[in-house]
């Protein structure tokens, strides 16, 4: 049995090409049901965050095969009819391993050495497990890589600084406003990231937190616990006049802003700045708003270059992780049934490269 | 060397602001994260022809060298390189040089008109208070329009990072653009008043020199015209929110038109060249 991956991230493919491959939540369980029901794989996990879609799986079929399978399982699903190049990568033992350890310290992410991660791995991992979806094999490899994220957390300077999307947020906003005391917050679906962008801007004195969401009671949970308001998911667009940060995270298959909507919202505000930040994959907001006197519109992909110049600073960092990683991968052939796939001439396979 | 003056020396002073403003287009083409030392020994080698060329005119009057708008001008620039060359010890603040060497340029370009420095008698005449106090609030008005055209070029090359995600515009040292908006609007408003309080004195200067108060003249009508625009710039501003980038260029426009057409204007006037 070989775990393998597949799947698509911010390194190797656009937010436009990501946003169509990317499951909502609640069609995951049937997602992979149906993988399994296939037979490509004995046990998976599907991962889709804003910024990665990813399938790990163990698989009895050669690698090859089942990255055949699985690309086009992924095409079907999604009713994506046109060819796929390098947007779609493919790994295998070990590499496999060792990418999911990446994955779960943060080392893969767009913001380097972020936790968010960390938890959106564990629930996905913690969905395929609920739904039964997950054995032996998924099983050890998913808690070995928690493990290995909580080591690496505390044994290296990864997570120094500011690294989350969260505080990349607030640094613009300092750079946009004077101060954040004065400044008003609207967060339009109430989702874990907008949550901890309004904390992170709570927390260096932002006046007042909004919240507009689809599921009312949700937002007036969210707006108790930071102190703000619930306002009517349709009654968002009315709250523009008053609010400087607006921070976008609906499920909205479709631009839930764009420019005729904001233009007539800038007069009234009086064509103060607005910070505008869509965390959203599909993105809610249109990115001809950009061009509007006094917005600033940053979505997912836009906060790579601060990733960047992160990468750059932490490069000892990253290569002390990859050592650590590279140990506890070893160790986990090492202690356990796990066998690193042998080719025939006695060398460890390399990354299986499907011909997709 | 008798020949060689302190308008030399000046001139000299000004072509380094020059190079130093030319090699700052660079400095803002790179971010200004980084501080720059060849733009800093620049100013520093300009400060030192600036400041010989005061002390020669202060040695050759034997008094401070601030009687006519030359020597003011170049009083102020003085000023102000001297206040960068503090400041910039910091290697932080530094980058200030990137835009202080366009208002220097400018100013000391503007500064070496001829007709700014006419020949001084054997001893100045300070006969005239209101004349000086005339003048004097119309320059100062000039210098509050000048920084806020350099609070101007600060908001839109922000502002330009911040629209286009570059990276430098959260690693710059540039303060937010928010901030910077509120600058160029006091400066704008401590120019109007400091500009409004000079033409004041119009009518009197006239009424003793003419025994009338109005009088038709190019630089009085040009100062009447950039008052005006000024005040309709801070219009716009307060009853409309006219603000952001359109505001920072109209700063950046009408200071350059100044620069570029105050000194025509005060040659045309009669009244200031009899």
């Amino acid at each position: 049995m070989n775990v393998i991956v597949i799947g698509l991230s911010h390194h190797s493919s656009p937010v436009e090409l990501r946003e169509r491959f990317a499951f909502a939540e609640s069609k995951i369980p049937d997602a992979l049901k149906s993988l399994r029901e296939s037979g490509v794989a004995d046990e998976a996990v599907i991962l889709s965050t804003c910024n990665r879609v990813e399938i790990y799986a163990a698989t009895a079929l050669e690698p090859a095969q089942a990255f055949l399978e699985l690309k086009e399982f992924l095409k079907t699903v999604h009713a994506f009819e046109n060819p796929l190049g390098e947007e779609i990568y493919t790994l295998a033992e070990p590499q496999s391993l060792q990418h999911l350890f990446k994955v779960a310290c943060g080392l893969d992410s767009m913001v380097l050495g972020e936790t968010e991660i960390l938890g959106q791995l564990k629930d996905a991992y913690k969905l395929a497990h609920q739904h039964k979806h997950t054995g032996a094999r998924l099983n050890k490899i998913f808690q070995r890589a928690f493990n290995v994220a909580k080591h690496i957390r505390t044994e290296t300077n990864i997570q120094r600084g500011s690294v989350s999307v969260a505080s990349v947020a607030v640094e613009l906003a300092e750079k946009i406003f004077s101060s954040l005391a004065e400044r008003e917050v609207l967060v339009i679906g109430a989702g874990e990231t907008s949550e901890k962008v309004a904390r992170a801007l709570l927390s260096r004195g932002a006046k007042s937190i909004i919240v507009a969401n689809r599921s009312h009671e949700r937002a007036q949970v969210l707006a108790k616990e930071f102190g703000g308001r619930a306002v009517q998911f349709d009654d968002w667009a009315a709250e523009f006049e008053k609010i400087d940060i607006a921070i976008s995270s609906t499920s909205a298959p479709h631009h839930i802003l764009d420019r005729a909507k904001l233009d007539p919202l800038m007069k009234l505000r009086k064509n103060r700045p607005l910070l505008l930040i869509d965390i959203a994959v599909p993105r809610d907001i249109a990115t001809e708003v950009n061009f509007l006197e006094n917005v600033y519109l940053y979505d997912i992909d836009d906060l790579q270059s601060i990733a960047d110049d992160y990468l750059k600073q932490r490069k000892e960092e990253i290569v002390r992780c990859e050592k650590i990683i590279a140990e506890k991968v070893e160790a986990l052939f090492k202690s356990s049934g796990f066998q690193p796939q042998i080719s025939t001439d006695g060398q460890r396979l390399k990354p299986v490269q499907a011909n997709l | 060397m008798t020949w060689f003056t302190d308008r030399h020396f000046f001139l000299l002073a000004v072509i380094f602001y020059g190079l130093s403003s030319a090699y700052s287009v660079f400095l803002w083409r790179k971010g200004f994260r980084k501080d720059d030392r060849v733009n800093y020994f620049l100013l520093l080698a300009a400060f030192a022809l600036h400041t010989t060329a005061i002390f020669l005119r202060g040695f050759n009057l034997k008094q401070c060298p601030v009687n006519n708008l030359y020597e003011a001008t170049v009083f102020i620039a003085w000023t102000i390189v001297a206040a960068y060359l503090v400041i910039g010890i910091s290697h932080r603040l530094r980058f200030l040089g990137a835009f202080a060497s366009h208002v220097l340029f400018f100013m000391g370009v503007f500064a070496l008109m001829p007709q700014l420095d006419p020949p001084h008698a054997a001893q100045p005449d300070f006969s005239n208070g209101l004349i000086s106090l005339h003048a004097t609030l119309i320059l100062l008005s000039i210098g509050a329009f000048g920084l806020s055209a350099v609070a101007a070029l600060m908001f839109l090359t922000e502002e330009h990072d911040l629209k286009f995600h570059k990276l430098r515009a959260i690693f710059s040292l540039l303060p937010p653009i928010q901030r910077l908006e509120r600058v160029m609007n006091g400066l704008l408003l401590c120019g109007i008043v400091l500009l409004t309080t000079g033409l004041a004195f119009s009518p009197w200067l006239l009424k003793q020199k003419y025994g009338v108060w109005f009088k038709n003249d190019p630089l009085l009508d040009y100062s009447i015209f950039i008052w005006a625009f000024y005040l309709a710039l801070l219009i716009a501003r307060w009853k409309f929110g006219q603000g952001g980038r359109r505001f920072a260029w109209s700063t950046v426009g009408s200071f350059v038109f100044i620069m570029l057409t105050f000194w025509g204007f005060l040659l045309l006037s009669p009244i200031h060249h009899p």
